[in-house]
């Protein structure tokens, strides 16, 4: 391997590591960022999800209960629900990250100096209010919208076809439609690693191209690959948005249903609890998954 | 960064105070009292979306020039009354009716004196009622509406005339209901004659899988009224649940519809303002509100966006057909068989939006 | 130059464009509703005007939203990018004891449900006296694109270019120089891409912005709000479709730049 790693060479920060000072500069502002912005915000909710309920004083010392988590458990709906926001998110994630793999590999390999155009240009539409885009494609897919008019004035079908929206196909499917330019982001920046050199000394080695691209590029992306799964993966487990505007009935969410328990009913210990459920689940989950994968892939020891 | 204005607001306070001091010193007299037009401070008003529109305050603005007013804003019922636990920094905040036991409770509103209100007389006494506890005001009664079935004349047979036609299976994929648990415990209760303020455990559990059959008839719910307006124009729903609002925009888009009147009754919510308990600018506040119930601000609310105001003398001076079909101004007995929204309690709260979210999770 | 190459540029190029063009199309759609005098989104279509572009540059509210908007996306994308190319620096060129509880705390806000951590931050930043405000706002924004940003700019960094830096600090350069020199050039489209990405969580974010904006509201929520009464939606198009064309005409005009 032309790429391995110098032997011997310190990689640490032991006392010899003349970056000591670098890594405390780096490590500080994210750390106190995270302090402050999250750490004590989880903190926050985890202190919620075991008190009683709202009234009261919010910051003042209430007696815990773990009330909540039972009644969670105790509710099969919720469960299932989690269960199938997760299977969505999986599905989603791996949809969108092979669909956004050629995308990146183009943008990589393909446009030449003009990739940093095409990449802006992947992401501008996503500067427009998701609400009002939504709200042009409901236009194309409802019942009366274009795409039926168009199917019904050919005699295609007889009557408008219901099934393009509001129901948890469309929630898919505008998920995956929407993560997909992201997703191709981790992988774009992975592609980058590799040097196309590498790509002409397979040839004169005379591998084919597919060839090339399962031994040298595939597994030089591997970690943007990976990258993009987790980004696409998490955030959707808990996703709330789009299966508000086009899931209808059938298509709602674990997410929906954590956000009803804060905006709707002002109950949020319970809301609280149903979330520490879904971040130690996915948090398990990831951690899981990673290892399987492969331990060390995506920090590439 | 904006140091000017906090020394606007430093004035404006002193001003108040230097006031109040004197006021208090010579008996309540309003001789030593700024005069409207340079009083100055500033105000955070926790609001609905959309009500930060100077129209919905127009009295205010043309009297109290020099008042800064700001708003912070509050998706629904529930997201306000988090906010305003969570410490916000609202003066005066906007909850309907069904919400407002929660903020007496917790100590969360302060008492008006209705006595400084100079629009107080034009409200309805019912109106008045709607803002008081033990005896005591602490809300101010401002829009007002019904709720009941809004349905496409021209998908639908015949006319609707009871609350179960939500749950009919001939409008099975056109129905929308309001994402709202305690509506649809409402909506159940007109149905079956139960009792809305007692609902028993063996109820909650009927009304939880009526609601869950009910469920797959919806070709989705909707949280606001922007949701339902393009369902019901668009053909995709038939039958909704519906505050007159989107009734009298559809019939202003042309679309043929009709609000029922049905053999239950329709229901009625009441907006109120209040002032926060915190609230370093109580008099200003009560100002506002004051200004609130002001012809300008009514007539605005009830023409641009089709709510009904509590000031009467507003609404016995509509004049636009549309809306007098909306409100049924030309016909008093429909508010005789109106079904005003009870206060929630803190049980039934969370009993209520439970069973809401697991009817939606067991689709 | 093997045969197999040519026909797959193509398809690669086509899928390319297939793409943005599924992702242009509602676009398309709303800047012909920007320009037709129809109240609401639907058929059939009322007739040319431009009224609604007119009445977007009287709404001062409107314009000050966008521009609210503006500043909070740039500052905190900037901030992100900052953040996360450090924890990316730190995860694929140290070791150290809290490696894993850096890894899983930068990844973290991509778990916690917004309006979670938005009641969260609003209890805590009132708790401590913190006035609501666009800072508070871009305070939020910030933590969360953190995990985009530290993802991408990780992909790029993982292994081999550590020699070009152990390369650099032989021949006498310190760290950080090596890091100005050597590391970040060589990281910059993944920069790049980490701060559009950051950018494009901030300026659509609703959630967030609707718990801790205080009394300026961001764009989404101002345009949240006026969603509300369906009567101002045209202009609220109108203005997407104007941020849109800007933009588009802004990269569009760099690029003939950067060509020449």
């Amino acid at each position: 391997m032309i790429l391995a790693r110098r032997a011997g060479a310190p990689r640490d920060a032991r006392s010899a590591d003349p970056r000591r000072r670098t890594f405390w500069a780096l490590a500080l502002p994210p750390a106190l960022a995270l302090a402050v912005l999250l750490v004590a915000p989880l903190l926050f909710m985890a202190a919620l999800s075991v008190r009683t309920d709202l009234s009261g004083t919010l910051l003042a010392p209430f007696a815990p209960t773990l009330k909540h988590y039972a009644q969670f458990l105790a509710t099969p709906g919720f469960i299932r629900s989690l269960g199938i926001s997760t299977l969505t998110a999986l599905g989603v994630a791996a949809a969108a990250t092979a669909l956004a793999y050629p995308l990146a590999y183009f943008l990589a390999f393909r446009a030449g100096r003009r990739a940093a155009f095409y990449l802006v240009l992947l992401l501008v539409p996503f500067w427009t209010s998701y609400l009002l885009r939504v709200m042009a494609w409901k236009l194309m897919l409802g019942g009366e919208g274009a795409i039926n008019s168009v199917l019904m004035w050919t005699g295609i079908v007889d009557e408008p076809i219901s099934a393009l929206l509001y129901n948890r196909g469309a929630v898919v499917v505008t998920l995956v439609y929407v993560w997909i330019p992201f997703a191709a982001l981790p992988i774009l920046a992975a592609l980058g690693r590799v040097d196309v050199r590498l790509h002409d000394a397979a040839a004169d080695l005379y591998a084919t191209p597919f060839q090339q691209f399962r031994r040298v590029t595939l597994p030089l992306s591997l970690p943007g690959v990976i990258a993009a799964f987790l980004m696409v993966f998490i955030p959707t487990v808990g996703e709330y948005v789009t299966p508000l505007l086009v899931g209808g009935t059938s298509g709602t969410m674990y997410g929906n249903i954590i956000q009803d328990f804060f905006t709707r009913a002002a109950n949020w210990p319970y809301g609280s609890a149903l979330a520490m459920v879904m971040l130690a689940g996915t948090l398990v989950l990831v951690a899981v998954g990673l290892r399987l994968v492969s331990p060390r892939r995506l920090l590439d020891r | 960064m904006h140091s000017w204005r906090s020394r606007f607001a430093i004035r404006g306070a002193i001003g108040l105070v230097v006031v109040s001091a004197m006021v208090g010193a010579c008996g309540g007299g309003t001789a030593t009292e700024v005069p409207p037009g340079e009083q100055t401070g500033s105000l955070t008003v926790l609001d609905w979306s959309g009500y930060d529109a100077e129209d919905f305050w127009a009295d205010f603005k043309a009297t109290y020039p020099n008042v800064d007013v700001a708003f912070e804003f509050g998706i629904s019922d529930a997201d306000i009354y988090g906010k305003m636990k969570a410490g916000s920094q609202a003066d005066i905040f906007h909850p309907y009716t069904g919400w407002l036991q929660f903020y007496v409770d917790e100590g969360l509103v302060a008492e008006i004196d209705t006595s400084k209100l100079t629009n107080w007389d034009a409200v309805p006494d019912s109106f008045k009622a709607i803002g008081q506890f033990d005896g005591k005001q602490y809300f101010i009664p401002w829009d007002w509406g019904f709720t009941s079935i809004l349905y496409r004349t021209d998908k639908v047979e015949g006319e609707i005339d009871s609350w179960s036609a939500l749950m009919d299976e001939a409008y099975d994929g056109h129905i929308s209901m309001w994402d709202d648990g305690p509506a649809a415990v409402t909506v159940s209760s007109y149905i079956h004659g139960y009792d809305e303020t007692a609902i028993t455990e063996d109820q909650l559990a009927a009304i939880k899988q009526e609601w869950t059959d009910q469920a797959s008839l919806n070709i989705a719910y909707w949280a606001a009224e922007s949701d339902l307006v393009p369902l019901m124009q668009s053909g995709d729903a038939w039958v909704a649940y519906a505050w007159q609002g989107a009734y009298a925009t559809l019939l202003g888009e042309g679309v043929p519809v009709a609000y029922a009147d049905p053999k239950e009754g329709r229901n009625s919510w009441v907006g109120v303002y209040g002032i926060s308990a915190a609230s370093e600018n109580h008099d200003l506040a009560l100002k506002f509100l004051d200004q609130k119930l002001g012809e300008l601000t009514g007539n605005n609310l009830v023409s641009l966006y089709y709510y009904g105001s509590a000031n009467g003398d507003v609404m016995a001076g509509i004049t636009d057909e549309t809306l007098k079909e909306a409100f049924s101004v030309d016909d008093p007995s429909i508010l005789e068989n109106t079904n005003f929204t009870p206060n929630l309690t803190a049980e039934q709260r969370d009993a209520w939006t439970a069973m809401w979210a697991e009817v939606k999770a067991s689709q | 130059m093997p045969v197999g190459r040519r026909p797959r540029r193509r398809l690669l190029g086509g899928y390319f464009w297939l793409v943005v063009a599924l992702l242009y199309l509602p676009i398309a759609i709303l800047f012909v509703f920007s320009i037709n005098a129809n109240n609401t989104l639907s058929f059939p279509l009322e007739g040319f005007t431009l009224a609604w572009y007119e009445r977007l540059f009287e709404t001062p509210a409107l314009l000050r939203a966008v521009r609210n908007s503006l500043g909070v996306a740039i500052w905190s994308s900037l901030a992100a990018t900052a953040l996360g190319a450090m924890v990316a620096i730190l995860l694929s060129r140290f070791e150290f004891r809290g490696k894993g509880a850096l890894t899983g705390l930068a990844v973290m806000p991509l778990i916690v449900p917004y309006v979670v951590l938005g009641v969260a931050l609003l209890v805590l930043f009132r708790a401590f006296g913190v006035p609501l405000s666009l800072v508070t706002v871009g305070l939020a924004h910030t933590i969360v694109a953190l995990p985009y940003t530290t993802l991408i700019i990780l992909a790029r960094l993982v292994g081999s270019d550590a020699q070009l830096e152990e390369a650099s600090m032989d021949l006498g350069a310190s760290y950080p120089a090596t890091l100005r020199l050597v590391v970040l050039p060589i990281a910059a489209p993944a920069l790049l891409s980490a701060w559009v990405t950051a950018f494009t969580v901030s300026f659509d974010e609703f959630a967030l912005a609707l718990f801790l904006a205080g009394r300026e509201p961001t764009f989404p929520v101002y345009l949240y709000g006026q969603l509300r009464f369906a009567t101002t939606l045209p202009v609220l198009i109108a203005t997407a479709v104007l941020l849109m064309l800007s933009t588009l005409t802004l990269i569009l005009v760099t690029e003939r730049i950067r060509r020449r």
